[in-house]
């Protein structure tokens, strides 16, 4: 009876004074996503036999979640650029996305530029939330913080972006921008805000190495809500005094950081990665609209007429011999990179495009993957190499067989692996083994596919990339425009001539 | 740019990602592949990830 009363006495304490104990401690929730890049739809990843995401299903969750706590819904960047879903109507559809399930706040991400500042200011036009980049100079229509408030609680959050946007998207796209230090931002915008939000958090698309660094540098940052590295970081990683969070990619995870606040501290959190994946029935059917909105769009766009082919586009031989189909590819790398030759490998063209009608997703069946344009000083004797490796496997049809643009070479298949190339010109003229040309190719290719070393030694050999003017000026890379894939280049460059008539002139020729 | 891939160095462009990291290592052949590869701190991270000079990723 005693031991009853007792504990009776300790309950109707904590209920008549918890609320004076805790009345200045406030819980707040921080629901983030990174690096969607227009993934609206579930996905196998590679190495997984399950599927992944779908933003239908993040979305519930973020209302479920949502009705829990106050909350934050945030973004880390990349969102508007990669997948057709987002890339067919220039990131529109995930702008609209964002708008319904109403974000908070999003950073600039590096990808957001790919489609040109034009389509970019209009995106940002269309948010209904603020678009930050704290660290971007020359963008007006970008706020460097944002400060919001939920149950009295004021959280500054500060958007950072890398600094190494020049070299990852078209030089056009950021032309008269600058892309300052972040960690003097940060420190900058820290010192500004400790003293008007009880807490700090920076919105980074600079990757988690980046994030660490950076908690470790400027003092005062409680929370960084990372992206750019998609990283997998399944609970809230602790530097300093500094709260490190970062959700994946792709909408595969929600990230959720629950934080208690007294004194405009944090003095308690607890956060985690809620894994997306399919499950009928629980998608937010608001969202569900705009996804399947915009894949009428794209199935739209997928069809639309782009121009027409005289002749049948050969993507069937292009492992064993010149194809009319590999030299327009090979031709638009070299003109969209203003190199002196291209070289691709054969691998890359996926099948063939019949006479008639050529439409978009024709072009999106040839060059299936997502590969971009780079283009790269080699070396006569290099170029040599290349063409070598290209024709050395021809027995086993293997993709590494090349398709030229801007010279013209000979060899023989009877030959030795290794010596089979007699003759190469280029611009009518013998090759010069020491002399440097620019050669395009894929970022396949420049990062050793099918086997090709040659690309990969110059990129060794050019020992920095210092960005100046805001362009990446390596000694042996000439141009690398990771934001647009090749498919998109090649559509532009059908729709500008209408009519295509290529042919087969004797780029490449087998001798006996 | 240098990267470390398994602790092999390999030298890629800046602005490239884990999957041309894993291209040049050899990795990832075939655009076939079933692996996960982790950051020096054992985060799982995806092919498209930004890798940043010195990085150092794993597969496994």
């Amino acid at each position: 009876m005693r031991k009853t009363s007792i504990v009776f006495f300790f309950i109707l304490f904590f209920v008549i004074f918890a609320p004076f104990i805790y009345a200045d401690q406030t819980e707040i929730r921080i629901l983030y996503v990174n690096d969607f890049h227009g993934f609206a739809e579930p996905y196998k990843p590679f190495g997984s036999d399950e599927m992944y995401g779908g933003i239908v299903y993040l979305s519930a969750r973020v209302n479920s979640l949502r009705k829990e706590k106050v909350s934050l819904l945030l973004s880390a960047g990349d969102m508007i650029q990669s997948n057709n879903w987002a890339n067919l109507s220039q990131g529109e559809s995930v702008i609209e996305l964002m708008n319904t399930m109403r974000f908070d706040a999003m950073v600039i991400g590096n990808h957001e530029f790919d489609f040109g500042q034009d389509v970019l200011k209009k995106r940002i036009s269309e948010t209904k939330f603020p678009v930050l980049g704290a660290n971007v100079e020359g963008l007006d229509m970008l706020k460097p913080f944002v400060i919001k408030e939920l149950n009295g609680i004021k959280a500054a959050i500060i958007g950072i972006v890398t600094e190494d946007t020049p070299v990852s998207t078209h030089p056009r796209n950021i032309s008269g921008l600058k892309f300052l230090s972040s960690e003097s931002i940060a420190e900058k915008y820290v010192k500004e805000l400790k003293n008007k939000a009880d807490i700090i958090i920076i919105l980074s698309h600079i990757g988690h190495h980046a994030d660490r660094i950076l908690a470790e540098k400027v003092k005062g940052i409680d929370v960084i809500v990372g992206g750019h590295s998609h990283t997998k970081v399944e609970k809230p990683v602790s530097v300093g005094n500094t709260l490190i969070v970062q959700a994946w990619e792709h909408a595969k995870a929600l990230g959720v950081l629950d934080l208690t606040v007294k004194d405009g501290k944090i003095v308690k959190f607890d956060g985690y990665l809620d894994k997306i994946k399919p499950d009928a029935g629980k998608e937010d059917r608001v969202v569900l609209k705009i996804v399947d909105k915009y894949k009428q769009k794209v199935d739209s766009v997928l069809n639309e007429k782009i121009g027409e082919a005289d002749i049948d586009l050969d993507g069937e031989n292009v492992r064993k011999m010149e194809t009319n189909l590999g030299n327009i590819v090979a031709d638009v790398m070299r003109h969209a990179s203003g190199a002196d030759v291209a070289i691709i490998n054969g691998g890359t063209i996926r099948t063939s495009i019949k006479k008639g009608d050529v439409k978009v997703k024709n072009v999106y069946s040839v060059l299936p993957f997502d590969n971009y344009i780079v283009a790269i000083r080699l070396t006569g004797k290099q170029i040599k190499e290349a063409l070598e490796h290209g024709v050395s496997a021809i027995e086993e049809g293997a993709g590494r067989f090349p398709q030229v643009s801007g010279l013209s070479f000979q060899y023989k298949k009877s030959a030795k692996a290794g010596e089979r190339i007699n003759e190469i010109l280029i611009a009518d003229k013998p090759i010069d083994p020491a002399k440097e040309y620019i050669v395009a190719t894929n970022d396949f290719l420049a990062a050793g596919g099918d086997d090709y070393k040659v690309f990969g030694e110059a990129i060794k050999a050019s020992r920095d990339f210092p960005i100046i003017g805001g362009v990446m000026k390596g000694e042996k890379v000439i141009y690398s425009d990771s934001g647009r894939w090749l498919r998109d280049v090649v559509i532009e460059y059908i729709k500008e001539k209408k009519r295509i008539v290529p042919t087969v002139e004797g780029r490449i020729t087998e001798i006996q | 740019m240098k990267v470390y891939v398994n602790d092999t160095p390999v030298d890629i462009l800046p602005g490239m990602t884990v999957k041309h990291a894993l291209i040049y290592a050899g990795l990832l052949k075939d655009r076939e592949f079933l692996k996960k590869v982790y950051d020096e701190w054992g985060n799982e991270i995806g092919l498209d990830g930004a890798l940043s000079e010195g990085a150092k990723i794993y597969v496994k």
